[in-house]
């Protein structure tokens, strides 16, 4: 896992509205909170 | 915002489950799992990510790191607080102003790209906007043909004007209704 104080990798992914979200365009106005998990629909 | 190797479509269907999810929803669909990959949460043997918790602050530096299983939410805001109050200032950020007017939403039924927009409907809390399905009703689809000169749906009409396309009225909802 990514350790803290390194520079979180950039990325570049659609949404659910179809729009491309990445990291750098956060930079320099908001903090990021990105919460992982496995599956939409299950409690896996 | 959230990342799973699920498709866009099915995070819409997942966030419109819910009651609305208006915050992104990130596809880590193809190459799959390329973002978790980097963030080293990607679990190879199950096609999937951890159930992880990363924070990375305004400067694009990793502030936290976690997969500990279900998240303690109440701490993850105390942290998040403590992460913003260290940093320096950042720029006051754009309020969305929603809908610049009354909104009216023409589907039809066995329509994809209706149901997209109907998703995005919900996902974005637009219990305001009207929805007049023309398959349904002949006055909606007269309705539809005045205001837009054809049948086809999904037919966006805000304040006066008329948009057509799903795709192009997903981007104008999410440009108009959401403030990232």
């Amino acid at each position: 896992m990514i350790e803290i104080g390194t520079e979180a990798p950039d990325f570049n992914l659609r949404d659910q509205f179809g729009r491309k979200i990445s990291l750098s365009q956060f930079r320099g106005k908001k903090h990021v909170l990105l919460l992982f998990y496995p599956l939409d629909f299950t409690a896996t | 915002m959230s990342i799973s190797v699920d498709s866009t479509a099915v995070h819409a269907a997942f966030g419109a489950s819910l009651g609305g999810i208006s915050y992104p929803m990130l596809a880590d669909f193809h190459p799959k799992g390329a973002m978790a990959t980097d963030y080293g949460v990607y679990q190879e043997q199950y096609g999937t990510t951890e159930r992880a918790t990363v924070i990375v602050d305004a400067s694009g530096l990793v502030q936290h790191a976690s997969a500990t299983g279900k998240r303690d939410m109440e701490a993850l805001a105390a942290l998040c607080k403590e992460i913003d109050s260290k940093h320096g200032e950042l720029p006051q950020g754009d309020t969305s102003a929603g809908l610049p007017g009354a909104s009216t939403l023409f589907v039809r039924d066995h329509c994809g790209a209706s149901t997209a927009v109907l998703r995005a409907r919900t996902n974005l809390h637009l219990d305001a906007m009207a929805v007049k399905n023309v398959s349904q009703s002949e006055e909606s689809m007269k309705e539809l043909r005045d205001l837009s000169g054809a049948e086809t749906a999904p037919v966006l009409v805000v304040d006066g004007e008329v948009k057509a396309e799903s795709i192009k009225i997903l981007r104008y909802l999410a440009d108009t209704c959401t403030a990232l």
